[in-house]
């Protein structure tokens, strides 16, 4: 028993330190340091300057000609609860019941997930997971009849640990709300495009909207009757699982794409008084100086996608991200998939080539996905006493050709192997 | 004494001439197909033109009609129409009804009524036919519409004597309809696209040539052959003088035009709605067209907020422009109601002819033309001798706002427009 607790400080303490020497460094906070050393100690970033020192037993990495910047954060994932979306026992997504803030994603996250390794090999070190798909895509969606509209708490996760409780960096960092909406257009496969009447459409909208202004009234009311101590109170899963949103500790996280959606989004979190963050917004229209006002944050839809109507510029999903700065939204970038998941820099890169300013493009790439989902203090910039959660790059990682040589997460300098790799070497060597 | 105007109203509408010979004398007679006759007499018998001229002797037998202030215009025709049909949209026929099992392919003909003919099933007491009729119609193009291959349509006089009297062709041409009848596959067998419903069509088409070379080789030399299976569709296919095929927008019209020329069948497009920007392939195509005069407009119960193409917003503005460029470029085309009123018709043709359409062109589109695109011109269409006396019979001109019908003639068989309904004035009178 003694033997193996000693181990255990062993391997502990054996946790390597680096001292990363000679590199550019973007902390993304502060001004760029050339010929910069960074240290690393005990998973924490403990030094960070021109010239350091390396203490006794550190690993040097000598970094002349690389770029060191923070790990990058895709804001909207399922990683981890769904591995083949058309394989069904490889899903643990979208769970039953209209109401239900109790489902936690993090709880069902498989660690050994093939989509962690392929997101790092392009310098992710965190994602956000969402207990359900959301809506994405130009065009008329899916009908959203019947899903449950308080779908469950999203998790923030960095990609390297054993257990979901290691990956967690935010348990809850979220509760996905799938907001009611006008549809009378609907697209299904195979039934194709299906249409009801405005009438109707916003018969149902209303009809949703009354259940859900009913929820949250539920909640309030079981917030006050647990704070006024209530003699007969009754503890209830689903409505403890709110406290956190009605205490403005969680934001809502609301997929509105269009102003109307954002609008109504807006009110109701005003009405409810809860945080919101917007989720794959692509026309926020005369919403735009709202969100810079209210200081909502929003998580844009996907830079490379199709414009959302007919008329829009060639270029409207390339450049919202500019247009999103220009206006002061605090924004950040997602691929809402697991698949893809490891294009986020080449995303932001499109929105860097129309018109983003590159320190912005970094910022929403790494300290404002961590702000927006409250784990600024922990990740997402180069600066002492935070976590060690950076990429070493041979030159700009939102080019395709740059190559990402070594990544850290936590201090511990995990392997860029994946699937893909593995792939590449296996077919490589065939005779 | 309501009950008693009602009856007098019935019989009045449906007064019909004894005599079978009837002079139209001194009136001015807009004939079509020749030049404006300022002063001539019309010679009616057997329910054909015996003659037109002026200053011709009218017979000692004929009912005489002083012709002077009216015109006599030749009858009008609505190319396709229902006229004539079940008032509720034409189900596909019992005896056809959809099979148990969805259809797996083209061998099970989906949706195939090629072989139906609609003029065994038209009946006269449609009460569509006497209000058409009362606006000046004396013939339709009656077509089956349901249906990939919905069957086969039929010319048809709009008089009211037995329906066996009123075809004056069958079949007048194939109707075809690309729509995916109520949704796609999932379960309702091929096709469930429209990629599919054309390579039906086009599947058909291939095996009517084997059928026909078939059938033939059997003919020529039965012994110690098999006999080929009959194909009711196919016989279908093979007594269709036409095909009709759904065109309204650019790049439907631009597909049919190919898809015609590919099957080697005569094709008339029908819908041109966005006629005006197809003149120059239509015109190298030569195919005739049927303009239907339901012009697009904003659906009235529309989402407030939809967000409608400058490409719609212009085809909404534009499209009445159509048979003004069609005449323009010298392509023959006709006018449909289109599901509408007949008088919902004529005001579409009046929108027309205010965006550029003369009213020589209009009324040509209203009577020759359809006459000519179905093969019926030797025997209707316009004011000549021989040809069957459908005119109309006016005070004024005949496209004008509010035409003053004097007499509509079906056949040689004199009719009365509808007495005006009653103003609030007349009604105070009857009581």
């Amino acid at each position: 028993m003694k033997y193996s607790l000693l181990l255990i400080a062993a391997l502990a303490s054996a946790q390597d330190s680096y001292l990363i020497r000679n590199a550019t460094i973007h902390p993304v906070t502060g001004p760029e340091i050339a010929n910069g050393s960074l240290l690393i100690e005990n998973g924490k970033i403990t030094g960070i300057g021109a010239k350091l020192v390396a203490p006794k037993g550190v690993k040097i990495v000598e970094a002349k000609g690389m770029h060191a910047w923070p790990g990058m954060i895709n804001c909207a994932t399922q990683i981890g609860i769904s591995e083949v979306s058309s394989v069904r026992e490889t899903n643990d997504t979208n769970e039953i019941g209209e109401f239900i803030p109790q489902v936690r994603a993090v709880v069902a996250v498989n660690p050994e997930t093939e989509h962690i390794p392929v997101a790092r090999a392009n310098g992710l070190t965190a994602v956000l997971t969402l207990p359900a798909a959301i809506a994405t895509g130009g065009g008329p969606g899916a009908s959203t009849a019947g899903q449950s509209i308080v779908r469950g708490q999203a998790a923030m996760l960095r990609l390297d640990g054993w257990t979901w409780e290691d990956l967690a960096l935010s348990q809850s960092a979220g509760m996905l709300v799938r907001f009611p909406a006008i549809q009378t257009v609907t697209f299904a496969f195979p039934a194709g495009r299906t249409e009801v009447p405005y009438a109707e459409a916003k018969r149902r909208y209303d009809g949703e909207m009354r259940k859900i202004d009913e929820f949250f009234e539920k909640c309030r009311r079981y917030q006050q009757a647990k704070k006024a101590a209530t003699p007969n109170f009754q503890a209830d899963v689903q409505l403890e699982a709110m406290l956190p949103v009605l205490e403005g500790r969680t934001p809502l996280l609301i997929a509105a794409q269009r102003e109307r959606g954002i609008r109504e989004a807006i009110d109701f979190c005003e009405k409810h008084k809860v945080k919101l963050v917007l989720m794959d917004v692509r026309k926020p229209g005369a919403q735009l100086a709202r969100l810079a006002e209210k200081k909502i944050p929003v998580i844009v839809g996907q830079p490379t996608d199709l414009p959302m109507d007919e008329d829009d510029d060639y270029d409207a999903a390339y450049a919202l991200p500019a247009v999103l700065h220009k206006a002061g939204v605090k924004f950040a970038f997602a691929t809402y998939d697991n698949q893809f998941a490891r294009n986020l820099p080449f995303e932001a890169g499109y929105a860097v080539a129309y018109g983003l300013p590159m320190d912005a493009a970094w910022k929403a790439l790494t300290i404002d996905a961590a702000e927006i989902f409250g784990v600024g203090e922990m990740t997402g910039s180069l600066e002492k006493g935070k976590s060690a959660d950076l990429l070493l790059s041979d030159g700009d990682p939102l080019e395709v050709r740059t190559q990402i040589k070594m990544l850290f997460i936590r201090g511990k300098n995990v392997s860029l192997e994946n699937r893909q790799t593995r792939l590449y070497q296996k077919y490589l060597a065939r005779p | 004494m309501r009950a008693i105007l009602l009856f007098l109203l019935a019989t009045v509408t449906a007064w019909s001439e004894v005599p079978s010979g009837m002079a139209i004398r001194n009136a001015r007679v807009v004939t079509v197909s020749g030049a404006v006759l300022p002063k001539a007499t019309v010679l009616i018998r057997d329910g054909l033109i015996e003659n037109v001229g002026p200053d011709l002797p009218v017979p000692a037998d004929a009912w005489l009609i002083e012709g002077e202030g009216l015109t006599v215009y030749p009858g009008l025709v609505d190319a396709l129409s229902t006229l004539g049909q079940d008032a509720r949209p034409s189900g596909p026929p019992a005896a056809a009804a959809a099979p148990a099992a969805p259809a797996r392919g083209p061998e099970d003909r989906p949706r195939t009524f090629s072989w139906e003919r609609i003029a065994d099933k038209v009946r006269a007491a449609d009460p569509r036919v006497e209000t058409a009729r009362g606006l000046g119609f004396t013939s339709t193009m009656t077509f089956p519409v349901s249906g990939i291959f919905a069957g086969q349509g039929a010319v048809m006089n709009l008089g009211d004597a037995r329906p066996s009297r009123l075809i004056v062709q069958s079949p007048a041409g194939q109707y075809l309809s690309f729509a995916l009848g109520g949704g796609g596959g999932g379960g309702r067998g091929f096709p469930s696209s429209l990629m599919g419903v054309i390579a039906y069509v086009r599947q058909c088409y291939l095996d009517l040539d084997y059928y026909k070379q078939a059938k033939a080789a059997y003919d020529r030399d039965p012994k110690g052959r098999t006999r080929p299976e009959y194909d009711r569709a196919l016989e279908g296919l093979a007594e269709s003088p036409r095909l009709l095929f759904p065109a309204v927008g650019l790049s439907e019209i631009d597909r049919i035009l190919r898809f015609a020329k590919e099957l080697k069948q005569p094709a008339v497009l029908y819908g041109l709605h966005e006629g005006f920007r197809a003149a120059d392939l239509l015109k190298t195509a030569g195919y005739p067209v049927i303009v239907s005069t339901k012009w697009p407009t904003r659906q009235a119960d529309a989402d407030p907020d939809l967000v409608e193409t400058t490409r719609a917003l212009e085809t909404r503005a534009k499209a009445p422009s159509t048979p003004g460029v069609l005449a323009a470029q010298g392509i023959k085309f006709a006018f449909s109601s289109d599901g509408q009123s007949a008088a919902d018709m004529l005001r579409g043709v009046r929108k027309a002819m205010q965006m550029g359409l003369s009213e020589a062109d209009a009324l040509r589109a209203l009577t020759l033309s359809p006459a000519e695109i179905f093969g019926v011109a030797d025997r209707m269409g316009s004011i000549e001798k021989g040809k069957i006396a459908n005119l109309v019979v006016t005070r004024g001109d005949l496209l004008s706002e509010r035409p003053r019908i004097e007499y509509i003639i079906v056949d040689g068989v004199k009719y009365l427009p509808p007495v005006p309904p009653a103003t609030p004035a007349a009604k105070e009178m009857t009581r």
